[in-house]
């Protein structure tokens, strides 16, 4: 069996407020990350992913609790255990004077690489991020998804143990965004690191992550497979209503939990959905989680005609990890 | 340490690859030095790079020995200039026609033409061959530049050459006395007196000769226009150093709001590596920025600012330690670009005339000059002027550099303590 690469105990983190109250931005957080795998923290905007990051990676200093990277406690000998670390922060954090090449050069140097050592990782980092022939231009002159895989090179540049990626694909197009996640997979495949990976993308977790912690309001609601975190759901699929209505009376959730006993819940979301023909209706959403949901589909756009709520439009989703964080938390994770 | 220079090294390239950054660092600082230094004088005399120390002498005795202490009164400070002895073609004086008298004398330190008046009394060198004491009458401006050194260098002539004089007339004395001691000819004799004068050097006591100092018209500055450049270089430097080092300020809020100074804490480089490769790098640029300044000084204009070097960088670089700190402090205080923009403009444009950047701070009234002294830029000048003005040596800027040191403490003792890598 593999020992934990990473071992995270009970980490919490509290801020002041303007008023002077303190609150905690992350709560006993605890997590391994085994050598060789991808974890992931998945969580809205806010939920703490970023601050409990920003601790491991020895930016902030936990309130309480610690992290051993490899052993090494990040509180106790942080240079150590940040050797052993790549970072890719969510931010370009890279200098636009500069050309990618002296980006990584100057990088590699604060990881104590030299001369020919220095030259061969920058040289091979390069090629890994597919910028060998834009390696002199300066990085004003490059498009957001070349700086992002730059600002990704900087922290593959010494081939640490555990790189940790925290939102790398937020604000790029589809087609940088498949190279960074194929570049992740190799990471993992080909060069044997273990990834701490950050995102409040469903889709992207879903796809490369071994496993996946939740996180919400600072504290780490679920944890496991991405197998294991769906049967907290069971084999519920997700039915999303987009109504004409803004309002849909509570009787008629009853009525539909009543009629058809596969329904297990039903919420509405008087908001506008993300449909842009429906939003110009001022409609809002209604999601019916159900065992089988195609079969109930006919029963419950009869109930909704008969009660004279407009149906839009209809999409059935089997379960994955936002009908989790849904079921677990009562918020999509866009919310 | 190698850390530190790999942080400050990518600082002052990412500087450097500004080319506009030239523009601050040499044409601007160097048109308003020569701006402000013509406005302080420089070009009146002729010879705008001279530092030109007037002193009207009125020689009654006109002896060989009187010749004699002028020269040694001249040798020790290279700066004074004796009137009339030293009147050039291009009139260093300021006497035109004129003819030194005692009522030109006191007109001249009434105008601030002169900063200065030693008279030599009738018989000044007989009696010193005599044995007996003469009092020499010294008359300044007390609120001229530079009094005491003046007088200083009197002292120091006075003290040398009386105890010179004294010790050859009593060994001379001595030896025509001992009957076995025969010299062949005047040169042995005169030998032997040389000898006796270098020893008494060491053992003279008692100073046969004194001086009455007699504090005469109030005025404010003096000293002709030489000395334009020489306030004018230094003083723009100081100011531009502060341009030059304040912007690490809006630097560090910058760095912060990309990230890349949180990136640098998140890697295997402690917070204090990171910080002073940041604050080296400033350091160097207003290193540089002193050098661009005091080159042009030297081998453009020509000017000449004293014999120590070495000193002058010494107090330069406790300035820029100083300045340095200051900009690091400020770190804490200010949250925006906008707003550490705004107070490092406020904060150069105050202190560089408080300070005594623009002019002289002789010139501003005695509780200015004071007040002026919160200002590093202050005891940046002061010791300037020790070394420029005066001929002045390391001694003399220990006090200017103790002084910013011990602000420059304070300061990052501020900084490093409030310090965030994080918003």
């Amino acid at each position: 069996m593999q020992s934990a690469l990473v071992r995270v105990l009970e980490l919490s983190k509290t801020f002041k407020r303007n008023g002077g109250e303190t609150f905690f931005a992350v709560k006993d957080v605890s997590f391994d990350i085994q050598r060789g795998e991808i974890f992931s923290l998945l969580g809205p905007n806010g939920a703490g992913k970023t601050t409990t990051i920003s601790m491991i990676s020895g930016l902030l200093t936990p309130t309480k609790g610690d992290a051993t990277i490899d052993g090494h406690s990040i509180t106790k000998e942080p240079l150590v255990a940040k050797r052993l670390l790549g970072v890719v922060p969510q931010e370009i954090a890279l200098y636009p004077a500069l050309s990618a090449r002296q980006n990584l050069e100057f990088f590699g140097k604060l990881y104590g690489l030299r001369g020919g050592g220095l030259k061969r990782a920058v040289d091979e980092t390069l090629d890994l991020i597919d910028l060998k022939d834009r390696q002199k231009d300066k990085l004003e002159h490059f498009s957001g998804g070349m700086k992002r895989r730059v600002n990704i090179g900087v922290g593959l540049l010494h081939k640490p143990q555990l790189i940790y990626m925290d939102e790398p694909t937020v604000g790029i197009d589809p087609q940088n965004r498949r190279r960074i996640l194929d570049t992740v997979l190799r990471l993992r495949d080909e060069m044997k690191m273990s990834v701490l990976y950050t995102s409040h993308l469903m889709e992207e977790v879903q796809e490369i992550s071994n496993r996946v912690g939740i996180i919400d309001h600072g504290q780490l609601i679920a944890m496991g497979t991405v197998g294991e975190l769906i049967q907290k759901v069971g084999e519920e699929d997700r039915l999303i209503f987009t109504l004409e209505s803004d309002r849909v009376d509570e009787n008629i959730i009853q009525r539909l939990k009543s009629e058809i006993p596969t329904i297990t819940s039903a919420q509405f979301d008087p908001r506008a959905s993300d449909n842009p023909d429906a939003a110009s209706m001022s409609a809002g959403k209604l999601t019916v989680f159900a065992t089988r949901g195609r079969k109930a589909l006919p029963d419950i756009i009869r109930i909704a005609n008969e009660a004279g709520l407009g149906i839009v439009s209809v999409e059935v989703r089997e379960p994955d990890l936002e009908a989790v964080f849904l079921h677990l938390t009562g918020r999509a994770l866009r919310d | 340490m190698r850390l530190i220079l790999d942080v400050a090294l990518n600082d002052l390239r990412i500087l450097f690859k500004d080319r506009g950054i030239w523009i601050n660092l040499v044409i601007i600082p160097i048109v308003i030095a020569v701006v402000v230094g013509y406005v302080n004088g420089a070009g009146n005399s002729g010879a705008p790079s001279s530092v030109a120390l007037l002193i009207d002498v009125l020689d009654l005795d006109g002896s060989a020995t009187s010749t004699q202490f002028l020269a040694a009164v001249r040798e020790s400070n290279p700066n004074l200039v004796l009137c009339p002895v030293d009147q050039t073609e291009a009139d260093i004086c300021r006497l035109g026609e004129d003819q030194i008298s005692p009522e030109l004398i006191r007109q001249r330190l009434e105008d601030k033409v002169s900063l200065a008046f030693l008279e030599i009394p009738a018989g000044f060198g007989d009696s010193l061959n005599r044995g007996e004491d003469v009092t020499l009458i010294y008359r300044a401006n007390e609120n001229a530049v530079a009094p005491s050194y003046i007088l200083q260098a009197v002292q120091s002539a006075v003290t040398r050459y009386g105890g010179v004089q004294a010790a050859a007339q009593v060994g001379m004395q001595t030896a025509d006395q001992i009957a076995f001691l025969q010299f062949s000819d005047d040169a042995d004799r005169e030998a032997f007196a040389n000898t006796i004068r270098e020893n008494a050097d060491a053992i003279w006591a008692t100073n046969p000769v004194s001086v009455t100092r007699v504090d005469a018209v109030a005025g404010e500055s003096s000293g002709g226009g030489g000395g334009g450049f020489a306030q004018s270089i230094p003083g723009i430097a100081a100011m531009y150093i502060m341009f030059a080092v304040l912007p690490v300020t809006p630097a560090f809020i910058l760095e912060r709001k990309n990230w890349t100074l949180q990136r640098l804490a998140m890697m295997p480089i402690s917070r204090s590596q990171i910080l002073g490769g940041k604050l080296l790098s400033r350091f160097v640029l207003g290193m540089i920025q002193y050098g661009i300044l005091m080159g042009f000084g030297v081998f453009v204009l020509g000017v000449n600012f004293g014999s120590a070097p070495l000193a002058l960088i010494a107090v330069t670089a406790a300035y820029i330690v100083c300045v340095t700190a200051l900009a690091l402090a400020l770190t804490t205080v200010v949250t925006s670009n906008g707003q550490a923009s705004g107070i490092t403009l406020f904060l150069t444009l105050v202190l560089a005339p408080l300070g005594g950047a623009w002019w002289p701070l002789e010139v501003a009234p005695p509780l200015m000059q004071t007040i002026g002294h919160i200002s590093p830029i202050a005891w940046f000048m002061d010791g300037h002027q020790q070394v420029i003005f005066y001929g002045g040596g390391f001694g003399a800027v220990v006090i200017p550099i103790a002084v910013l040191l011990a602000m420059a403490a304070v300061l990052f003792l501020i900084g490093v303590l409030r310090f965030r890598f994080t918003n």
